[in-house]
Order: structure tokens, then sequence, then C-alpha cells
């Protein structure tokens, strides 16, 4: 018995002094293995992966909006279906479309509108009484609750149908299309790269802090050496960015951004993105006249 | 705090952009002012680094882990403009490549978090710093409570938001977005952060100052003056002693209460703090203060030395709380938030209906936050009887608590160490 406890102990008094530098890790480590994911699969033979990045992000543009405005239990799951089809065809692994989606924005969303489901004024299904409280779900506020989750997961689905699809760079290009300002575009694709040297940076320093740590450190300790680093990163960031500014100015950088666009719409474009506006203007005529 | 989308109606989502773009084009222009083409470098790696720092897990007293979003701090180093780019690139990031937060959510996410938050933030910074020092101490509080308004701020903003869909959107009387309306959101966002995320982000961005007084002085001048790495009078470090800061704290609190008790009263002298002190029989409180006054000069120390090591501050201080809570009996009318619903209805003139329905739930056995006992509770009985009732139910309550608390505790550590073994007999085998 005196064992266990002890060791219950020691699992705690760890928990204490490595668990927010293990999670740090591990979600940087998750960050940067999304990215290498991301990109591999947005490079696969695919149906999706073939089109021009503009004519997807359009697509993409059109279609959550049309499921955004959606407020029927049809039109969703069909949409839905459709998003199904068109991960198959991309390749992209179902399992992973699947779970990636539905088990973190959309539970969340159903956990945030359970109360408003149960609390309700009108008739209801089935009632719990609890004390002179009165809860139950009415066949209005399960439905409207429904779609609710139907709507975020689809709309998360759409997102991840795209990022998974398209390089982050062709991504940025398409903002262009857009007339999204230039410097807005190198400002992003800039940062993209220098968020895998600080996450490196930064996961280097947590694994310093993990192997040196011998005994115990207050919580005030901790948290002055999270905030520590912060600063420290944030000296460096200031001293790279000397750098990176000598090297560009070095290259000829005057403060204007050229760069060449080698995309061209193809008729198959044209036809996808047309489909899309179809698909769209579907979804919202069943959410009107249908049902 | 990041919003997904189907949250907001994408109507009012992309409304927000009527807010958020401007800013951001004033933004650049701000910037590229002082930083000519030293801008685009410099604020690209400030947002990969305002990214980075939102993946940080700080650790909480309890054994839990917070984020922090760092906006504060970026905003005192970088200004309020360079952060509002910096913040706004590392969100954009996120949900157009990590699925962070809604991509058509991306201005309100924007708005909330990338522009209120710095400029809050920031302009709380410099009220409170003004001219101080650049090591000085008052320049580690006004970041620390420069973070946490801006927070707070942006989290109202975000109940807000949120809180109007049902207002705005609805169809045959269901609401289409987020269902919860403006009373329930805000209290909601702003409970929440006002009492968890806010004070992690106050903490940790005072805590990066003092670690930028102490290395890089030079930071906490101008951008300008930072970019080209200027000297920078340091001055020397001056500290506020903390009951000093305190005191500072108690007395404007009471000022403006006095103010606003003076206000409301119309001047009148007897109305102090908003209420009718004439009724009060002063005889009654000294005696009920003395016998306070025993109590907690015999009770606080006993708590002090019986309670295990773990817990003795925090239980001191609770044991403390219910010694002196009856002094708020002397105040004439109801504790704030304490009170019956008929005093709610007294004192606003209507009772809201789900209050009345709570309050049947609970019969409790310290009805009136007193013992059921005529000797504490009777009709006449003196104040300092109803002062001990008092006292000894808030006691009682929070032993209750604990037991409570340590019961569940003790069932759940039970059932891990149960796993666990179980876990280790699998291993053997």
């Amino acid at each position: 018995m005196n064992t266990t406890s002890s060791q219950g102990s020691v699992k705690k008094t760890y928990r204490r002094q490595f668990g927010w530098i293990e999670k740090t890790i591990a979600g940087i480590a998750a960050a940067i293995e999304q990215a290498v994911f991301t990109e591999e699969h947005s490079r696969q033979p695919g149906l999706l992966q073939a089109l021009d990045p503009r004519a997807k992000l359009a697509m993409f543009l059109v279609v959550v909006l049309a499921a955004s405005l959606s407020n029927s239990l049809v039109a969703l799951p069909c949409l839905y279906l459709v998003l199904l089809l068109l991960a198959r065809l991309s390749k992209v692994p179902f399992d992973f479309f699947i779970r990636r989606v539905w088990i973190g924005i959309p539970f969340f969303a159903g956990i945030v509108i359970l109360p408003s489901v149960f609390v309700t004024s009108g008739p209801r299904l089935f009632d719990i009484a609890l004390g002179a409280l009165h809860f139950g779900p009415s066949s209005a506020s399960l439905l409207s609750g429904t779609i609710f989750i139907a709507r975020v997961g689809v709309s998360v689905s759409l997102a991840v149908l795209l990022i998974l699809t398209t390089p982050w760079s062709d991504i940025l290009k398409s903002l262009r299309a857009f007339h999204v300002p230039q410097i807005f575009v190198l400002l992003l694709s800039m940062t993209y790269r220098y968020i895998f040297l600080f996450l490196h940076s930064a996961n280097g320093m947590f694994e310093a802090r993990k192997s040196r740590t011998v005994g115990r450190s207050s919580g005030q300790e901790q948290r002055g050496w999270v905030s520590g680093s912060m600063s420290h990163l944030m000296n460096r960031s200031f001293k790279m960015s000397n750098d990176v500014y000598a090297a560009m100015a070095a290259r000829g950088f005057q403060g204007e951004v050229r760069s060449y666009n080698a995309y061209r719409m193809t008729a198959q474009d044209w036809l996808a993105l047309v489909l899309a506006c179809l698909l769209a203007v579907l979804i919202f005529c069943i959410g009107r006249y249908v049902l | 705090m990041h919003i997904p989308d189907g949250y907001l109606s994408p109507v009012f989502s992309l409304g927000t952009g009527v807010a958020t773009i401007p800013v951001w084009g004033v933004a650049v222009n701000k910037v590229k002012k002082v930083l000519n083409q030293r801008t685009v470098p410099l604020l690209a790696i400030f947002a990969a680094f305002s990214f980075t720092i939102m993946m940080f897990n700080i650790p909480v007293p309890g054994g839990t882990t917070a984020h922090a979003i760092g906006g504060t701090l970026i905003a005192v180093v970088l200004g309020p403009w360079a952060a509002v780019i910096g913040i706004s690139t590392a969100l954009i990031i996120q949900a157009l490549f990590f699925g962070d937060g809604g991509v058509l959510a991306i201005f309100a996410n924007c708005l909330n978090m990338g522009i209120i938050l710095p400029f809050i933030g920031y302009f709380v910074y410099r009220l409170i710093a003004s001219r101080a020092p650049l090591r000085s101490t008052r320049r580690v509080w006004a970041a620390g409570i420069g973070a946490y308004l801006g927070i707070t701020a942006s989290a109202l903003a975000v109940g807000i938001e949120l809180g109007l869909q049902p207002l705005l959107f609805q169809a045959g009387g269901h609401p289409l977005y987020s269902p919860y309306p403006l009373q329930v959101a805000i209290p909601t966002m702003l409970l929440s952060h006002a009492l968890g995320a806010s004070l992690v982000e106050a903490l940790v961005t005072a805590l990066g100052v003092v670690y930028i007084q102490k290395n890089h002085p030079q930071y906490l001048t101008t951008l300008r003056g930072t970019v080209a790495e200027a000297d920078a009078s340091a001055g020397s470090r001056q500290a506020m002693p903390l009951w000093q800061m305190l005191a500072l704290g108690l007395s404007c609190g009471l000022a403006i209460l006095l103010a606003a008790g003076l206000i409301t009263g119309h001047g009148d002298f007897t109305h102090l703090f908003g209420t009718d002190w004439s009724h009060v029989a002063w005889s009654d409180v000294g005696i009920m203060l003395v016998i306070v006054l025993g109590l907690a000069l015999g009770l606080i120390p006993l708590a002090w030395f019986l309670l295990p090591k773990s817990i003795r501050k925090v239980g001191t201080i609770f044991v403390a709380l219910a010694v002196f809570v009856p002094i708020g009996l002397i105040a004439p009318g109801f504790a704030y938030a304490e009170g019956s619903p008929e005093d709610v209805k007294q004192a606003f003139g209507y009772m809201p209906q789900g209050l009345k329905q709570l309050s049947g739930v609970w019969s409790a056995p310290f009805s009136g936050y007193n013992l059921q006992s005529s000797f504490f509770n009777g009709p006449n009985v003196p104040m300092w009887r109803q002062g001990l009732g008092y006292e000894l139910s808030g006691l009682l309550g929070i032993l209750l608590i604990g037991v409570l608390f340590w019961g569940v505790a003790t069932l759940l550590t039970h059932q891990h160490k149960d796993e666990n073994m179980q876990q280790e007999e699998r291993a053997h085998v």
C-alpha cells in the first residue's frame, strides 16, 4: 500500500515538473507533423489536387458561404456526402478526414449547444425534473441543435479538404487573385517559413529544460522560465529580423515585391468552379424552398 | 477564443471585415513610415514569434496548464500597430493552415484577438506607465494590468459577437447560429476569462517585462529606437513595495465607492456607500465587533497550526474570511448577489423568472445563512447573536465543502491507483 501511494505521489510530482513541458513539446511536434502530412497529401495525384488553386479557393468560399447560410437538415448531410466523395477521389485518407473533423471542433460545438437543447420553453419530448427545475429537449430545440452541429462540421470539413489538397504556397498565390495586397502575401509566406524555425528553437529550449531539470521547482519559477524564454525568443526575433533585412537588402530588395504567375485556368478549372457554384445554389434552394 | 465557422452568421462574420480591413490598412501605413523596408522581415518574424508563443503551455496552480496569447507583450515592445499585423498574420495562418478558428470567421477573430487585445493592452500600459523609468516596477504592473484588461476586453467582444447572433438571425423564433443571448454569452465569456486566462496572461506578460527590463531594456523605448538599436537611458531600478500597491488599490476602490455612493445618495452623508446608515444601532455593532475580533484572535492561529501544510495558506484565508463575514451584517440592505428573490425584487423592482425557479431547488439547511435556532435567529435577537450564527454557518459550510472535495478527490485517486495496479499486473503477465 505504501509503495503504491508513493508511486502515485512520484507520478504527480513528475506531472507537475514536466507536464507543461511535455504538452508544449507534443503540441510543437503535432504542428510540424501536420504540416508535413499536409504537404505530402497536397502533392498526391487526385481530383482536387489537379485543380487550379484560385479555382479551388473560389469554390471553397462559395460552398462554405452556402453551407453557413443553409439551415436545412437535408441539404447539410447531402453536402457532407459530396465532400466525402470528393475526399475519396482526392485520396485523402478516410478515417483521418472523419476523425480530424469530428473529434475536434464539432464535438466541442456539441457541448456548447447542449444546454440550449435541454433548457427550452416549448413542449418537451421528455422531462427531467431536478427540484423545481425542469429539463428536456423540445423537437424544435433538438432540430436547431443538430443543424448547428452539422453546419459547424461541414464548414470544418470544407476547410480541411481545402488545406489537405492545396500546397501552402499555392493558397498564398491564389490570394493574389482576390486582390489581397502583395505585401500581405509576402508577409504570410515569410511568416510561414519562420514559424518552423521558431518551432524548432522552441522545441530545443523545452527539451533542454526538461533534460536539465533535477529535483523540484516551484510553479513561480516555472512560469518565470516560460516568460523568460518568450522574451528571449523575442530578442532573437529582433536580431534575426535585422539579419534577414540585411540579407534581403544585399540581394536588391527595395520594398517592392514581384512574383511571376505561371498559373492558367483551364477548361477543367472553369467547369469545377461552375459545378461548385451550382452546388452552392442547389444547397441554398433546398434550404429555402424544399425543406 | 478562436471562433470556428458556423457559430456566427456569414453576413456577420464578413461584416466584421468592415472594421478589420481599414485597421489593417492604417497599420501597414503607420508601420511602413517607421520601418521603411524593414517592415516585411520584422513583421513576418514577429508573426512567427506570436504563433510560436501561442503554443507555449504555462503551468498553473493545480497541476494543469494554460495558453497565453502574448499580444500585450508584443504590443508593449513593437507598439500597437505593428502588433495588430503580427498577431493577425499568425491568426490567419492558424485558420488557413492549421484549421484553428474558422475561415469565414477570420475577420471576427482578428478583430477580437488581433486588434482589440493589443490596443486595449497597449493603451492601458501607456496610461499606467506614462513616463516611469524603463526599469521601474510600475512598468511591470502596467504591463500586467494591460494584459489582463486586454484579454478581458477581447473575451467581452467574443461574448457580444456570439450574443448578438440570436438577436439578429432567427427564423420562426429559433436561433440559426450561436443560440445564447447576450445576457448568457457575455457573463460566460467574461467570467471564464477574467478569473482564468486573463490572470495567466497578466502574470506571463508581467514576468516577460521583468525579463526584458533586466536583459534588454532598450526594447521598452520606441519601435524606431529599438530597431535602430539606439542607446536607452535605462534609469535605475525603482521598486514600489507590494503593500504600497495594495494600499493604493484599496484606497482607490474606497474612493470610487464613496463617490458613487454620494452620487446615488444625492450628496447626503447619512447615505455613504449607497446605503442608509441612520438605521444602524452602533452599540450592537460594537459588541459584535469585539466578539468577532476575539474569535479571530482564537480561530485564525488555530487554523494555521491545525491545517496540514499543503492547504495551510488557503485554509487560513478561508477561515479568516468566514470569521470576518458578519461585519457585512452592519450594512443595512442586502449583501450584493446574496439576497433572496424578494430582496432582488425590492431592489430592482422585478424578479427574473429563472432565479425564482432556481431558488426552490435548495431549501438549504442553513436557510438565510443562519442556523435554524431561536438563539441565533429569533425575531428580536441582538446583532451579535445573529453574527455568531452567521459565522458558525459559514465555518460549517466551509467544512462541508472541504469534506466533500476531499471525499471526491480520495475516491478519484483510489480509482486511478486501481487502474495503475491493474495495468502493472497486466504488464507482469
